[in-house]
């Protein structure tokens, strides 16, 4: 009998599952990282205005995207797959490859201990599911009325819209098509979703409300209402001839954020268990931290949400500063955005920050709203198990208003333990602490 | 030694009132918040019915609602029941650490603005650029200050401004049991030390024509349009769906030393959560409501109560014929012969469906029940089903002694959270203080 308030219980990273600008598997995505590789590409339009955007274009939403499946479960995600956005399909999918990855469910555990805690962004309306609904209640003359819309333009939008909206929609049908009866949850805290997903997986193992958890999390900034957003809240950059060079952390000519797409997940498991059917190890879930600091007046202070998740995940972590082997930033590339988050790390790392080496896959993906998180979460848990770090695309010329230490070279150590960093617009922060399993 | 947590705040916004005294007072009379819909022109629609919150703005807490016009009607909500909420707990006078006070919310996916959206498909050519012309239009109509409000992270972000709460920051969407997962959730990141006090809860309106269309579709609302008052009618055999509702609950959870210290007072306790999911179908339950009877088992579990501990279940109970039929079916697959001797009602008989702010709103009403020692009625109740054979506190209130109550939300998908709250009980308390040192 597990006691409901075992704290003692240790959680391991046991499977892994990519979805991104960089390939359809965490090997892809490795193999782009080390070889310094961009997945931002520019976006084909008639009217000849590019914009740059990191799109998961391996992934089209087909079955065979969805990893090595058994024939029945293929058959069966194959059939609702029209039912799925594009989120929720790169969410499914890399969480079936991390199963895979982590062959969890040929081990017997019971339905009812194996739970799911997944993080999802916006769901964006597509203006396709209303278009025959609203071509129907429109003329040439008048354009769309709506006073008939009760009446004929209702019933032209598919009897399952609604659900297709739903950010938890991801984590019900990984639940669904896996059999996993335990606590599922989907947080939409934006970009600091990933982090918080993984806490709160890790907490129901931890406490006992199950002893395996598939979480990480899906996101985009492409799809219509999530481009619209970010290009409103005014962080994208323009378009620009090379667009591989656009995505530039903390390099003194970054000109802003890129749009893109992406998913990661990663199967959680309680230690003992995992050792003992000796499941591959790529690292143990340490501590998190979560702050939203905006004062009044609606000034978000992104430097110090961020320096009290960073605090909070480390002494939950019983790590102090010094224990840290390397930062995977948040890296947005906003002028203001990469300042504020330097000076947070400066705030908690002191004058060890600039040796201490600082990754940000964003500068290979662009920012895959809540999927980004986890993306690189996914990256730096590889880079434990490769013992490598991997360089900072275009970090070309130091800011001197960011003071940290991108990685340039190709031989630098991740060291035992990391932090990875995330920050929304809005104030949110997150921080999750990640160590080798020693 | 098990950190225990209490409810020092409640604040509320609903169809039957805005404070808990007005809603607990509607409910126990039987009225119903349910009325013709107000807040578009429904005149076409096949539904024209809604527990809408009605002669309610943000004026009530002291809030300009010009500052605030630009937020979805959902955020203004979460704002008005978290500031009601927070200073019932007298948080604005208490010197508590910012970092140690976090906000865990269960508001649901907002839509966006319904006019501006199908001005922009029907301005836009149908062909192979067809994202790409639609994305142009809605970058020149839609109001920018309006469309970042609708992003989900917002009501969490707006609620850590008002009371400088610097600690864990979440947002939760699990459809209908959104908000009962956030209160669960904050229960345990206090009871994990992560924080001392949490604002939880959730705020939800689907009252526009976005959400009618998608539940219209779902063929999940009562048509009883001519007579709103009698349309919900849960566990009766002439139910025909749900009702949509809107409101916000937000809750004060806070560790129960760190509540004694600064003499809040104490409305109840959260003793138990449990969460699963039926693993069966994203669009209806299992039929054996497995995963209805899991999430309550662990409830159950994790309060370490037994079943006959159980004074009161207020039931997810949406009125739809599926619902209330397997949530039966789970209370009976849970409580065994119990089943028969616990009272249970559905309060969305008179508040609808506020979707993922049910949860919250029905936590409320239990803290409300273990306070007054009354257990609000089902009504509309007047045809029994045999599929449908417990006791449902048909019609009238009725006086019980609520000792631990079970609140118990189902959700699309297969989501299923369940939450055991308790009278807040001082020698248990003092004896969990000895036992300690």
């Amino acid at each position: 009998m597990i006691s409901a308030f075992d704290t003692q219980r240790r959680v391991v990273v046991t499977g892994l599952g990519v979805v991104s600008p960089l390939g359809n598997s965490a090997d892809e995505f490795w193999q782009a990282l080390i070889e310094g590789r961009s997945g931002v590409t520019a976006e084909e339009s008639s009217s000849g205005e590019a914009t740059c955007v990191g799109a998961a274009r391996k992934f089209e939403g087909k079955i065979d995207d969805f990893g090595p499946l058994e024939k029945d479960l293929k058959k069966t995600i194959r059939k609702a797959l029209k039912l799925m956005n594009r989120e929720t399909q790169m969410g499914v999918a890399a969480a079936q490859q991390a199963l895979h990855d982590s062959q969890l469910l040929s081990v017997g555990y019971e339905p009812e201990r194996v739970g799911v805690c997944f993080g999802a962004g916006n769901v964006s309306m597509m203006p396709q599911d209303f278009e025959a609904g609203v071509r129907a209640c429109s003329d040439a003359e008048h354009g769309f009325d709506f006073h008939r819309w009760g009446t004929e333009g209702l019933e032209q939008v598919a009897p399952l819209w609604l659900l297709k909206c739903l950010p938890n929609m991801p984590a019900c049908y990984m639940a669904i098509y896996n059999d996993l009866r335990g606590p599922n949850n989907s947080i939409t805290q934006r970009e600091a979703a990933a982090n918080l997903s993984v806490a709160e997986a890790c907490y129901a193992i931890q406490e006992g409300s199950a002893d395996a958890m598939v979480t990480g999390a899906t996101g985009t900034t492409i799809l219509p209402f999530n481009r619209l957003h970010a290009q409103l809240e005014g962080q994208v950059a323009a378009p620009v001839q090379n667009p591989e060079t656009i995505c530039r952390p903390f390099d003194r000519h970054r000109q802003g954020a890129v749009i893109a797409e992406g998913a990661a997940a990663l199967v959680l498991e309680e230690y003992e268990a995992a050792l003992d059917r000796g499941a591959t190890i790529y690292g143990e879930i340490l501590g998190v931290g979560s702050s939203c600091v905006v004062s009044p007046g609606r000034v978000v202070g992104r430097r110090q949400a961020l320096a009290n998740a960073i605090g909070a995940a480390l002494r939950k972590a019983h790590l102090s500063a010094d224990d840290i082997g390397h930062i995977h930033a948040h890296g947005l590339s906003t002028h203001r955005s990469d300042i504020e988050e330097a000076a947070a790390i400066r705030q908690v790392f002191g004058d060890r920050t600039s040796k201490l080496p600082l990754v940000a896959a964003k500068s290979n993906t662009g920012n895959a709203g809540a999927g980004s998180g986890a993306l690189e979460l996914v990256a730096s848990l590889l880079a434990l198990r490769h013992g490598r770090l991997f360089p900072v695309l275009n970090y070309e010329e130091p800011d001197p208003q960011c003071p940290v230490a991108p990685v340039r070279s190709e031989d630098c150590a991740p060291g035992d333990s990391f932090v990875n960093l995330s920050i929304v617009a809005q104030g949110q922060a997150s921080c999750l602490a990640v160590g080798k399993c020693a | 030694m098990k950190r225990r947590v209490v409810i020092t705040g409640i604040g509320c916004v609903t169809p039957l009132g805005a404070t808990t005294d007005e809603l607990w007072n509607g409910l126990t009379a039987g009225r119903s918040g349910i009325g013709p819909l107000s807040l578009f022109d429904a005149e076409n629609f096949p539904v024209r019915i809604a527990a809408e919150v009605r002669d309610w703005d943000l004026w009530d807490v002291g809030e300009n609602p010009r500052q605030w016009a630009h937020c979805p009607r959902q955020t203004t909500f979460a704002i008005g029941a978290g500031l009601k909420a927070g200073r019932s707990a007298g948080l604005e006078s208490s010197r508590i650490d910012p970092v140690r006070l976090g906000v865990y919310l269960g508001c649901g996916e907002a839509f966006a603005d319904f006019d501006r959206f199908t001005q922009s498909i029907s301005r836009t050519e149908t062909g192979s650029d067809a994202e790409r012309e639609f994305n142009s239009t809605a970058l020149r109509i839609f109001d920018p200050d309006a469309e970042c409000e609708f992003e989900p992270n917002l009501p969490a972000s707006h609620l850590a401004a008002l009371f400088d709460a610097q600690g864990p920051n979440f947002n939760c969407i699990a459809a209908c049991v959104s908000s009962t997962q956030a209160l669960g959730e904050a229960a345990r990141l206090i009871r994990r030390d992560d924080a001392d006090v949490m604002l939880a809860g959730g705020a939800h309106s689907t009252i526009h024509p976005f959400g009618v269309t998608g539940f219209q579709r779902l063929s999940a609302l009562s048509t009883r349009n001519d007579d709103p008052a009698t349309a919900v009618r849960p566990f009766d055999r002439e139910r025909d769906g749900f009702v949509i509702g809107e409101g916000a609950a937000v809750f004060v959870l806070e560790e129960l030393e760190h509540a004694q210290r600064r003499g809040a007072d104490i409305w109840g306790e959260v003793c138990g959560y449990g969460s699963s999911q039926d693993a069966y179908r994203v669009t209806d339950t299992h039929p054996d409501g497995r995963g209805t009877a899991t999430a309550i088992e662990r409830a159950l579990f994790d309060a370490q109560l037994n079943v006959d501990d159980i004074s009161y279940i207020n039931a997810h109970g949406t009125g739809t014929v599926l619902n209330d039929k397997i949530e039966t079916l789970a209370i009976k697959r849970a409580f065994g012969q119990q089943a028969y001797q616990v009272p249970i009602s559905s309060t969305k008989s008179m508040l609808g469906h506020a979707t993922t702010a049910c949860g919250a709103i029905e936590a409320a009403v239990c803290l409300l029940a273990i306070k007054h020692g009354v257990a609000p009625p089902t009504i509309n109740y007047s045809t029994p089903d045999p599929e449908c054979d417990l006791d449902y506190i048909p019609n009238i209130a009725r006086e019980i002694d609520c000792r631990h109550v079970l609140s118990n939300s189902i959700g699309f998908g297969g989501q299923n959270a369940a939450l055991v709250l308790s009278r807040f009980d001082e020698a248990s308390a003092a004896a969990a203080v000895l036992w300690a040192a």
